[in-house]
């Protein structure tokens, strides 16, 4: 069985050969081959003693699973794995990517409380446009790039939901002459 | 003695007091709104009351709906914890005026400590020393850039009305007094109902180090000496911890004498505390007095043995302290982490959402006051504090590796918390030689970043989760929260 995960930025390949009938399973990660018994303790725990061929050692994790890949909780660490091959969170990523980070819109639910440019302002990159709040507590949106207000979509007092785009700001670099 | 009592307030702090009313007897009423239908401090309770929607204003913070909800419950009197209606003096009014007991001070020295110029102005002509600054609120921009310019850049804006670091910002140069002002006195009036500001002088490298204090109403006033809580994010405090390593017998003396100088003169009844600055040559100011139960009361608690809401509610009772100063020693050391749901890499931002697994840690000298549980959902209508942990220990060393252990094993999956900044802190060498200050995180952990985790163990856990755990489309169906969860969101701001 082969993996493709990936922590944090990087992309891990495991291979992996279960057996299990007696709660165990050989690993091979790049060169490293590990022999893992394990115990399944709960549905969110789990005991493992790895053995890498020159020691064996005790690993409690708790594992969540979430939209994005499991969350690991491992001798005092915490991490998000996740599963490259797994095809319907590829295609999410890809939405997410052309659509949220160079744009304006709020991280969660908030209330619009003030809008700091009009339309046809210049702004810079990192510039504030927008003061959200959210949980009690005021954040500004930044410009993601330099460039031309085209059109700002909300007003005070507005609610705004993730993927929103609150104001829409055309790339310096399409109107340079 | 009352025999029943109403719980003001929601999360770990409704779930403290209802402890300590347990322990006494005394039956207890929660209140809850539509975004706290399923939340843990309503179930604690011997009964629940429901009190409006989510937004705070239509339920926690609706006076009316409040006070009439204890008269249909029989409860005597109202707990109302800290934040939402703590400190609002119209609310201990319009109690009184009921008849349903209030615990807390008077509404009238509620009034006066609560308008921050108003208490600056009474200790001064009691003798407590206070940072200089404007003695009176101000909404003229005009008036506000003077009183900047005269007190030199970098001023310190304050709401007038309220702490916690709402309404507060720290103000470099003239050019950003106007837009800081502006979004200062929103905050405020958001937070508090009251858009008042004014401005202070900004103490570089101050340590915040503040008195428990306890007064009856037959004119006994003791303090619970200090804590420090120096360690704040967004001017709010994170950690903190009894004894201060900065003080000295001899200072401990003389700000435990001027927190009960504070207390006499503004007529104090009840719990409070008495926030000071502390400079780095021992002079310590006045900043403001918390007229509510703290959320780092429990290291007073854990260091000098004493039930804070216990003496709150006997106080509120009309009973005499049965407590005189030279019964108060501090023993030992205890440090408090707060467990919020926030994300430390993104400059501590919320992150509110569903709790897929919770774990606390357990052991000798370890305290948990938690308001959550595995499955909970973190509502983003209000302050994102899940829990604190405590630990208490012989002495400061000890203390801090209790609470770096017991971090280690606090497991919260599905949201994001502090837990792995706070494992740094409890590591690194400035926090254990004591040397805390206020600018202590920009300073020694701005962008800080996770230690990665052993990647080989986790890849081989996820294994063995796929192997042995439920099929990946029944879990999901389980983990989709209510909101989209952090791990969507939280990436891309910024």
């Amino acid at each position: 069985m082969e993996y493709n995960l990936r922590i944090s930025d990087a992309d891990i390949r495991m291979e992996i050969d279960p057996h299990r009938e007696n709660n165990s399973l050989t690993a091979v990660i790049g060169e490293q081959e590990y022999r893992v018994s394990y115990e399944a303790v709960s549905e969110n725990r789990i005991y493992m003693v790895v053995d890498d061929g020159k020691e064996k050692i005790g690993m409690d994790a708790y594992v969540a699973q979430t939209a994005d890949g499991k969350v690991i909780h491992i001798n005092g660490g915490v991490c998000m794995v996740s599963d490259n091959d797994d095809s319907s969170r590829q295609q999410r990523k890809k939405n997410g990517a052309a659509g949220l980070p160079d744009r304006v819109t709020p991280p969660m639910p908030s209330l619009v409380i003030s809008v700091l440019v009009k339309t046809g302002d210049t702004v810079e990159k990192g510039q504030g446009v927008v003061v959200v709040s959210a949980m009690k507590m005021e954040t500004t949106l930044m410009a993601p790039y330099a460039g031309k207000v085209r059109s700002v979509n909300v007003a005070e007092g507005d609610k705004a939901a993730p993927g929103d785009i609150l104001v829409d700001i055309e790339r310096a670099e399409t109107y340079k002459n | 003695m009352f025999h029943k009592i109403l719980i003001a307030n929601r999360g770990e702090i409704a779930m403290r007091v209802i402890r300590t009313c347990r322990e006494m007897g005394i039956a207890t009423v929660a209140v809850y709104s539509d975004a706290d239908k399923k939340a843990a401090h309503r179930f604690c309770a011997d009964e629940s009351v429901h009190i409006g929607s989510s937004e705070p204003a239509r339920s926690y913070l609706n006076i009316e709906r409040i006070i009439a909800a204890a008269q249909e419950t029989g409860a005597m009197a109202i707990h109302p914890g800290y934040g939402f209606l703590s400190e609002n003096a119209d609310f201990a009014a319009a109690c009184e005026a009921a008849g349903v007991i209030f615990i807390g001070p008077p509404s009238k020295v509620i009034r006066a400590l609560g308008d921050k110029t108003v208490a600056r102005r009474m200790m001064v002509d009691s003798g407590v020393p206070v940072t200089p600054g404007m003695h009176r609120a101000e909404t003229d921009p005009v008036r506000l850039a003077e009183a900047a310019e005269q007190l030199g850049y970098p001023v310190l804006i304050k709401a007038a009305g309220g702490g916690g670091g709402k309404g507060m910002r720290i103000v470099a140069s003239s050019d950003q007094l106007p837009e800081a002002c502006r979004s200062a006195a929103r905050e405020a009036a958001a937070a508090f109902g009251n858009a008042d500001i004014y401005i202070e002088k900004y103490i570089a490298r101050p340590r915040h180090v503040e008195i428990q204090v306890l007064a009856d109403a037959h004119g006994n006033v003791i303090h619970l000496l200090e804590r420090e809580c120096s360690i704040q994010r967004r001017h709010q405090k994170i950690i903190e911890e009894s004894p201060s390593t900065a003080l000295t017998p001899i200072l401990r003396d003389k700000m435990g004498q001027a927190a009960v100088a504070a207390a006499r003169a503004a007529g104090y009844v009840n719990a409070g505390t008495v926030e000071f600055l502390l400079d780095e040559n021992g002079g310590f100011y006045f900043l403001e007095v918390n007229t509510r139960l703290q959320v780092e009361h429990p290291v007073t608690e854990m260091i000098t043995g004493i039930d804070i809401v216990r003496h709150q509610i006997e106080i509120a009772a009309g009973r005499k302290l049965n407590l005189s100063q030279s019964d108060i020693a501090g023993r030992g050391h205890a440090i408090e982490c707060r467990i919020y749901a926030e994300d430390p890499e993104n400059d501590f931002f919320p992150s509110p959402g569903k709790i897929l697994f919770l774990q606390e840690p357990t052991g000798p000298g370890i305290r948990n006051d938690g308001g959550v549980y595995s499955g909970a959902t973190v509502p983003l209508e209000y302050d994102p504090i899940l829990s604190k942990l405590i630990v208490y220990a012989e002495n400061r060393e000890l203390a801090v590796k209790r609470m770096r252990d017991a971090l280690s094993r606090y497991v919260i999956l599905g949201i994001k918390t502090p837990i792995l900044f706070l494992m740094d802190v409890m590591d690194s060498e400035t926090f254990k030689q004591g040397d805390t200050h206020t600018d202590f995180i920009p300073r020694h952990f701005a962008n800080w970043k996770p230690t990665p985790v052993n990647p080989h163990g986790a890849c081989l856990a996820f294994a063995v989760h796929e192997l042995t755990g439920k099929k990946r489309s029944e879990a999901f169906s389980t983990a989709k929260g209510q909101f989209p969860t952090p791990w969507e969101t939280l990436g891309n701001w910024r």
